[in-house]
C-alpha cells in the first residue's frame, strides 16, 4: 500500500457520497464553464479573416434609421475605397416561426465577393447569384436546418415592410464566422417592396489598412451636418457596439458564477467534513501510531483536492467536448455559432477546482489538528 | 534503553489533574513506579482509578500535571507534538478494546500503517507485515478486511499492527474487553508470548483478574493513587 492508494481508499470509502460529491463539483463547473464561455462569445466576438479591411456606416442616430441610397454617389469617390454595397435589414419570418434564427439583407450581388471574400461558393453559384435578381444565397447551417438545396425557392414575409418576397435559391456558402445568413439583391427589395431611395446601412471594404483611418474620417466629414449624419466605424468597432446594448453582461454573469463557486465551496466543505468527522476516531489511531498534525492535513488535503479534480476533469473536460465537437448552432437554436472553450478558461475552471478543494479540507483538518489522541478515541461511532 | 535498574519506564511523582470548572480532579496522584523491560505488566483498578490515564502517559498520548515520565531515558512530557508522533512510531505499540482497524484496508494493509512513515522500501514493508502477521497466526487473513474477520482476528491484526514497527513496548487497553472467553485466551496468549519470548515491554489494562493472571505483575490503582504492587 502506498499513502496515495490509502487517500483513494478513504475518498472512495462511501462511494455513493463520493459520486455525489464529484458530481456536484462536475455540474458546477460545467455551468461555469458555459457561462465564462458565452460571456466570452457576447463580449468578445470572433473576427471574420477580411474583418479588419471591412467598414461599417450607419445612420448616427440609430442603426434602425435608414440611409439615403443617393450616398453611394459620394462614398464611392472617397479615395482608398475598393467597393461599396447597401446592406439593409429584411427581418423576414419563414414558415410562420416565432422567432427569426436567420438574418435576411440586401446588398449589391456583384459587390459580394469583394467585400464579404470569406462567403465560399462554386464559381457557378457566385454568377448564379450576380446575375438572377431575385435570387439569394443561404448560408450553410440555414440551409442544413430548413433542408433546403440550390434552386428551392423560399418565401419570407417581412417584419419591417408590408411585403412578402419570394426567392430562389442561387447558393449556398459557407466559409464565414455566421454560416447562417441570407443575401439577396438589394434592387429586388427596392421593386418589391417600395423602399427605392433609402438603404439600411453600407459596408465597404478599403484597400489597405493604411487607408482606414482616412476614409472613416473622410466619409463621417462628408455628411457632417447633413439630413442624414452617418457614424463610419471598423468592423469590430460595429460590432462591439451591439455588446454594450445588452448592458453590463460581465457583472450579471459574474455574479452567477459567484454564487455557483460560493454554494459549491459550502457544499465541499460540509461533505468533507461530515467524512472527517466519520473518521475521527481512526484518525486518532493514525495520530497514536505516530502520523503527525501536518500528514493528517496531507491526508485529508489530498482527499478533499481528489475529489474535486475528479468532478474539474468531468465538468470541464464535458464542457470542452460538448462545446468544441458538439453543433452549437442546433444546441443554441441558432443564437451561436460557435463557443469556445479556451485555455485561460479551462485554467480558471481548474483553479476553482483546486482552490475549493483546498478550502473544503481546512475546517476538517484543524479539528483534527486540535483533537487529542484521547478524545479521539473517545469518540462514538 | 532501560535505566540504571533495569526500567524501561520509569515514573516518578507523577500526577494528572483536569478542571472541571473551579474543581480539580486529580486523574493520577503523585504516582511513582518503574516497569521492568520485557515484563508484562497489568493494571487494575475500579473504573474511574487513573489506569487508563497511567498507560496514556506512558504511550505518549496524554501528558501529566506534574511528575516525570522517562521511557527508555526519554521524559516524554518535553518532547513537542512533532517529536513524539515520531518517539510513538518507533517506540510504542497501541492495542485498544474496540480494535480500531481501519475498515477500508484488509488486514495486510492495516499492520502495514506505520510503517507508511518510516523510509522502508515497498519489499521491506511487506517482509516486515508478513513477519508480524505470522507472529499472531494470521499470515492466510492478510487479505481479508475487518469486517470478514472475528473479533478475536481482528484484535491479533491490531496486535500485528502494534508490533510491525518492532517497538519496545507494547500498551494494551482492556484488549479483550470485546471478545468472547476463547478469543480472549488467545489474545492474552500473543500478548504474553510477546513478553516472554519476544522480550517486549507489555503494559496491559484490564478489569479482568483471569486476564490480569496472564501477566507477570499486577498494580492496582484507587482514585488514582497505586495501592501495593503485586508480582
Amino acid at each position: 500500500m502506498t499513502i496515495a492508494s490509502f487517500i483513494a481508499k478513504n475518498a472512495l470509502r462511501n462511494k455513493r457520497r463520493a459520486m455525489l460529491s464529484i458530481l456536484s463539483v462536475a455540474v458546477s463547473l460545467f455551468l461555469l464553464v458555459a457561462l465564462q464561455v458565452v460571456l466570452r462569445e457576447i463580449t468578445l466576438p470572433p473576427e471574420d479573416v477580411g474583418a479588419a479591411l471591412r467598414v461599417a456606416v450607419r445612420n448616427k442616430i440609430s442603426l434602425a434609421n435608414p440611409l439615403p441610397a443617393r450616398q453611394l454617389a459620394i462614398i464611392e469617390r472617397v479615395p482608398g475605397i475598393d467597393a461599396v454595397s447597401p446592406f439593409t435589414w429584411f427581418g423576414g419570418k419563414y414558415k410562420n416561426e416565432e422567432n427569426m434564427t436567420f438574418a435576411q439583407f440586401a446588398m449589391d450581388a456583384k459587390k459580394l465577393r469583394h467585400i464579404f471574400g470569406e462567403a465560399k461558393m462554386s464559381e457557378a453559384e457566385y454568377r448564379d447569384f450576380e446575375e438572377t435578381k431575385d435570387s439569394c444565397i443561404l448560408g450553410k447551417l440555414t440551409a442544413n436546418k430548413y433542408k433546403l438545396k440550390v434552386g428551392d425557392r423560399i418565401t419570407l414575409d417581412s417584419t419591417i415592410y408590408p411585403c412578402a418576397l419570394s426567392f430562389k435559391i442561387a447558393g449556398i456558402y459557407s466559409g464565414t464566422i455566421d454560416d447562417r445568413n441570407m443575401l439577396f439583391h438589394q434592387e429586388y427589395l427596392d421593386e418589391g417592396c417600395g423602399t427605392e431611395g433609402s438603404v439600411g446601412m453600407w459596408w465597404l471594404k478599403v484597400k489597405s489598412i493604411e487607408d482606414m483611418p482616412k476614409v472613416i474620417e473622410t466619409i463621417n466629414r462628408s455628411f457632417a451636418n447633413s439630413s442624414a449624419e452617418v457614424r463610419a466605424e471598423t468592423e469590430r468597432a460595429f460590432q462591439l457596439s451591439f455588446i454594450s446594448m445588452i448592458g453590463n453582461v460581465k457583472v450579471f454573469v459574474a455574479s452567477i458564477s459567484s454564487v455557483v463557486v460560493f454554494t459549491l465551496v459550502l457544499v465541499a466543505a460540509s461533505t468533507m467534513s461530515m467524512a472527517v468527522r466519520e473518521r475521527l476516531r481512526e484518525l486518532a489511531i493514525l495520530k497514536a501510531v505516530g502520523f503527525r498534525r501536518r500528514e493528517l492535513f496531507g491526508l485529508i488535503l489530498a482527499e478533499s483536492f481528489g475529489l474535486a479534480m475528479a468532478g474539474a476533469l468531468l465538468g470541464i473536460g464535458g464542457a470542452y467536448a460538448l462545446f468544441t465537437f458538439g453543433s452549437v448552432p442546433k444546441m443554441t437554436n441558432g443564437i451561436f455559432v460557435v463557443l469556445e472553450v479556451t485555455p485561460k478558461i479551462i485554467a480558471l475552471a481548474g483553479l476553482v477546482a483546486a482552490t475549493l478543494g483546498i478550502i473544503a479540507s481546512i475546517a476538517p483538518s484543524i479539528s483534527v489538528a486540535r483533537m487529542s489522541v484521547v478524545d479521539g478515541l473517545r469518540t462514538l461511532d | 534503553m532501560p535505566g540504571a535498574n533495569g526500567a524501561i519506564v520509569s515514573i516518578r511523582n507523577l500526577s494528572k489533574i483536569y478542571m472541571q470548572g473551579d474543581t480539580k480532579i486529580a486523574a493520577l496522584n503523585r504516582i511513582s513506579v518503574d516497569i521492568k523491560a520485557g515484563e508484562f505488566l497489568t493494571l487494575m483498578g475500579p473504573s474511574g482509578s487513573g489506569k487508563s490515564t497511567l498507560l496514556h502517559i506512558i504511550a505518549g498520548i496524554d501528558r501529566p500535571t506534574e511528575g516525570e515520565c522517562r521511557v527508555q531515558g526519554v521524559d516524554v512530557a518535553r518532547l513537542n507534538e512533532s517529536q513524539l508522533a515520531d518517539w510513538r512510531n518507533q517506540n510504542v505499540g497501541f492495542v485498544f478494546q474496540t480494535f480500531n482497524l481501519i475498515p477500508v484496508l484488509t488486514a495486510h494493509e492495516n499492520v502495514e500503517l506505520p510503517l507508511l512513515l518510516t523510509r522502508l522500501s515497498r519489499a521491506n514493508r511487506r517482509r516486515q507485515v508478513e513477519t508480524a502477521l505470522e507472529l499472531v497466526g494470521l499470515s492466510d487473513r492478510a487479505r481479508h478486511l475487518p469486517r470478514q474477520l472475528s473479533g478475536g482476528q481482528e484484535q491479533r491484526v491490531a496486535i500485528a499492527r502494534a508490533l510491525v514497527t518492532d517497538p519496545a513496548i507494547i500498551v494494551a487497553d482492556e484488549p479483550t474487553g470485546n471478545l468472547d472467553s476463547q478469543s480472549a485466551n488467545d489474545v492474552l496468549g500473543v500478548l504474553q508470548s510477546l513478553s516472554r519470548q519476544a522480550g517486549k515491554t507489555v503494559i496491559m489494562v484490564t478489569h479482568d483478574p483471569k486476564a490480569a493472571a496472564f501477566g507477570s505483575r499486577t498494580i492496582h490503582l484507587e482514585k488514582g493513587e497505586l495501592l501495593n504492587g503485586t508480582t
